[in-house]
Order: structure tokens, then C-alpha cells, then sequence
């Protein structure tokens, strides 16, 4: 059986529900966002700290342990692991000339609606 | 026993011996951590796994920088700037994941993708390695390419994302973290 | 405690149900490759909760160990191989 006191619960139960509105963020940008680049914004990055934070709060939960040790350890894993997957991401969209949404310049367009509709993927960031 | 020359190589910078006795520790320290078991047939095959592990995986653990006139080891770094920088690093990451959060869950998405490129040219290689992956790590920028002689394309998210890349602030505490010069000049994109 | 990790684990299902979708009608290869990882970091979370809930942390860390460790690099291999030689 896991003992823990009071405070302990009340930091780990801050952590995780930190680390929650982390990962509903991610999600939301997930589905939300215009195209793949944007994506692995919120996909890489927001999803690594949610996950910290929530493994950072069991931690906490669980107390001075060799399990916390190991959940330590996992931290660290994803904290290397996760920009390497989506940098090597991007790195092979980018080569095979994925094209990159940037939003249109056109002042009509501004004035008419900065809405995300405005935007249309153009091929020409590539030499 | 090909090690030894690798061992007595001068291109080495800093002194092997404090290389290969920190990397013992550390591994000893998470075959602890793995095992958890304290009897002393167990520590004594988890040191000598350390040393032989250490021993036989030097020669790959060393980086050669541009012209092949020097050779740094991957972890040589100092840990008291290491653990300072890392704190540093964790700030900025949840400063920017607000940033880019609150960009996203409105209802009218506030976000304008560019490419920002600019050239960072260090002598170690791992600096290098070190700014991409603080750079992908740091929400609202994303490291796209890294070319051989130094040139960063990074797709930035959101205007404030891109201003903070171009202010150079990243830049100048990596080279802070490998004591070099900081050579950082912005690229003008063709956006 | 108890409830608060049951809720959490239903979120984290709920976004492994919706990046489905994304890996499944995403544009490109590389969308479902985003959904995929996304997916990887979420079942880690998972199976560490689950251990907490069933009182027996240190075994099922092991098994979230190993899965951080596998993730990351299937990643790198599936990348590598999309890119092709350019990479």
C-alpha cells in the first residue's frame, strides 16, 4: 500500500492536474491546428512537459522510493527522447518538400479577415 | 586492447581517465537503481559491467569537431552549469507552452508559422546537438535542418516565438554552457 | 487520489481515441506518424497509472521503462526511413 501525508498529496495532486491542462491543451492544438508543422508544435512539445509533469507529481505521490527513482529516470527519457522524434520528424517532411502553411500577406486579406481560411499552403519556402 | 591508443590520443580535450571514471559511476549508479538489490555478488558484477561498459564504449563517446584537430567527449560538460542551464530551460519551456496554449485554444487561432534561418558556429559539435534540441524542445519552435557548416532553419509558431529565436538569448547560454565564443549571426529568410 | 487518477486516465483514453482519428484520415504520412507518437507518449502515462491503481507501482515502471525507451527510437527509425536518402 502506497502512505503518503497530506501535503504530499495536495503538491501531487497540483502537478498532475498542471500536467492535465498540459496534455488538453495538446490535444486541442492537435486537432485544431492548420497543417503537420504546426502540429508538431503541439504534439512534441506541449505533450513533453504535460507528461513531466504528471510523472513529476506521481513522484511526489509515491515518496522517497526506488520506484520514484525509476519514474525520475523515465522523465529524463522522454525529456531526450521526445524533441529528437520530432525534429527527425520535420527533418524528413521538410527533405521530401512537405510545403509549409504561412498565413497570405495580402493587406485586402488582413483587412477582410485574419481568419485561418486566409491561408493557403505555399510551396515556394523551398530552393 | 585498440582502445589504448584511442585512450593516449592528445586530441582529446580534457583528460580521459576523469571520463571514464564518471561514466562508470553513472552507469554503476542506474544498474543500482535497475537492480535495487544490495548483496555483494550484485555490486560486484555491477561494477565490473560498469568499467567494461565504459571501457568499450569510450572510443564512440568521442565527437571530432570541423577539420578533425580536436576530439570532445559527448558528456563533458560541467554539471553545476549543466544543472543551472537545465533549470533555466525548464522555465522557458513552461513560459512558452502557456504561450503557445493560449495561442491555440482561442477561439480565433492567433498563430503565424515562419521560418526563421540563422547561422551558430561552434568549434564543439555537441553545442550544436545541445541548441537543436533546446530549440525543438521549447514550444513554438521546431528545429527543421541543421547543415554541416552551422545553419539552423527553424520553423517558428507564433510571432513571439520567432522574436524570442532572433533575440539570441538561447544562443548565448549554450555557448555559456561549453565556455565558447558565441557566434550567432541571423539569416535573412526568403519569406 | 483515487478518482483523480481514474480521471486523468480517461482523458489520456480519450485523447488516444481522437489521434485514431488523426492517424487514420491525417493528409499526409507524416500526420499519422505525429498521431503515432502522440499515442507512445500517452500509453507510458498510462500504464504508470494504471500501476498506481492497482498498488503496484514498482512492476509496471519497469514495463513503462522499457516502452520510453523503445518509443523514442521507433520513432527515429520510421523517420529515417521515410526521408530516404536525403536524410
Amino acid at each position: 500500500m502506497i502512505s503518503c501525508t497530506f501535503l504530499q498529496e495536495m503538491i501531487a495532486a497540483l502537478l498532475m492536474g498542471l500536467g492535465l491542462i498540459f496534455l488538453v491543451g495538446s490535444m486541442i492544438g492537435m486537432l485544431r491546428l492548420p497543417d503537420f508543422y504546426s502540429r508538431v508544435h503541439a504534439s512534441g512539445n506541449s505533450e513533453t512537459l504535460g507528461t513531466m509533469l504528471v510523472f513529476l507529481g506521481l513522484a511526489v505521490y509515491n515518496g522517497v522510493s526506488i520506484t520514484s527513482a525509476k519514474l525520475l529516470i523515465i522523465l529524463m527519457f522522454i525529456f531526450l527522447g521526445n524533441p529528437i522524434g520530432s525534429h527527425i520528424l520535420t527533418k524528413a517532411a521538410y527533405k521530401t518538400g512537405h510545403p509549409v502553411w504561412t498565413k497570405k500577406r495580402l493587406p485586402e486579406e488582413i483587412m477582410s479577415d485574419g481568419d485561418i481560411k486566409g491561408g493557403e499552403a505555399n510551396a515556394d519556402i523551398h530552393s | 586492447m585498440a582502445n589504448l591508443d584511442i585512450v593516449r590520443d592528445k586530441r582529446i580535450s580534457g583528460s580521459p581517465a576523469v571520463h571514464l571514471l564518471s561514466m562508470a559511476v553513472l552507469l554503476f549508479g542506474f544498474w543500482m537503481l535497475l537492480s535495487g538489490n544490495t548483496q555483494t555478488k550484485f555490486l560486484v558484477y555491477g561494477v565490473l559491467t560498469a568499467i567494461i561498459a565504459s571501457w568499450a564504449s569510450y572510443p564512440l563517446l568521442l565527437v571530432p569537431n570541423g577539420d578533425d584537430s580536436k576530439r570532445y567527449f559527448v558528456f563533458g560538460i560541467n554539471p553545476f552549469k549543466l544543472i543551472a542551464y537545465f533549470i533555466w530551460l525548464l522555465w522557458q519551456l513552461v513560459l512558452a507552452n502557456i504561450d503557445v496554449i493560449r495561442a491555440t485554444v482561442r477561439p480565433e487561432i492567433e498563430i503565424d508559422p515562419c521560418v526563421v534561418r540563422f547561422r551558430y558556429q561552434t568549434d564543439n559539435p555537441m553545442a550544436r546537438v545541445v541548441l537543436a534540441n533546446s530549440i525543438t524542445l521549447t514550444p513554438g519552435t521546431v528545429t527543421m535542418n541543421l547543415t554541416d557548416d552551422g545553419v539552423y532553419e527553424v520553423h517558428a509558431l507564433t510571432v513571439g516565438a520567432a522574436d524570442g529565436l532572433r533575440s539570441g538569448d538561447m544562443q548565448q547560454k549554450v555557448a555559456w554552457l561549453y565556455g565558447e565564443p558565441c557566434d550567432f549571426t541571423l539569416l535573412e529568410g526568403k519569406d | 487520489m483515487r478518482i483523480f487518477f481514474l480521471v486523468l486516465m480517461g482523458v489520456l483514453l480519450a485523447t488516444i481515441g481522437l489521434m485514431l482519428q488523426r492517424v487514420f484520415q491525417g493528409p499526409s504520412i507524416f500526420d499519422r506518424m505525429n498521431g503515432l507518437g502522440v499515442i507512445t507518449a500517452d500509453t507510458i502515462l498510462l500504464i504508470v497509472l494504471f500501476g498506481f491503481l492497482d498498488n503496484q507501482p514498482g512492476m509496471y515502471v519497469d514495463l513503462a521503462m522499457a516502452y520510453a525507451m523503445m518509443g523514442c527510437l521507433g520513432s527515429v527509425v520510421l523517420a529515417k526511413y521515410l526521408g530516404g536518402k536525403k536524410l
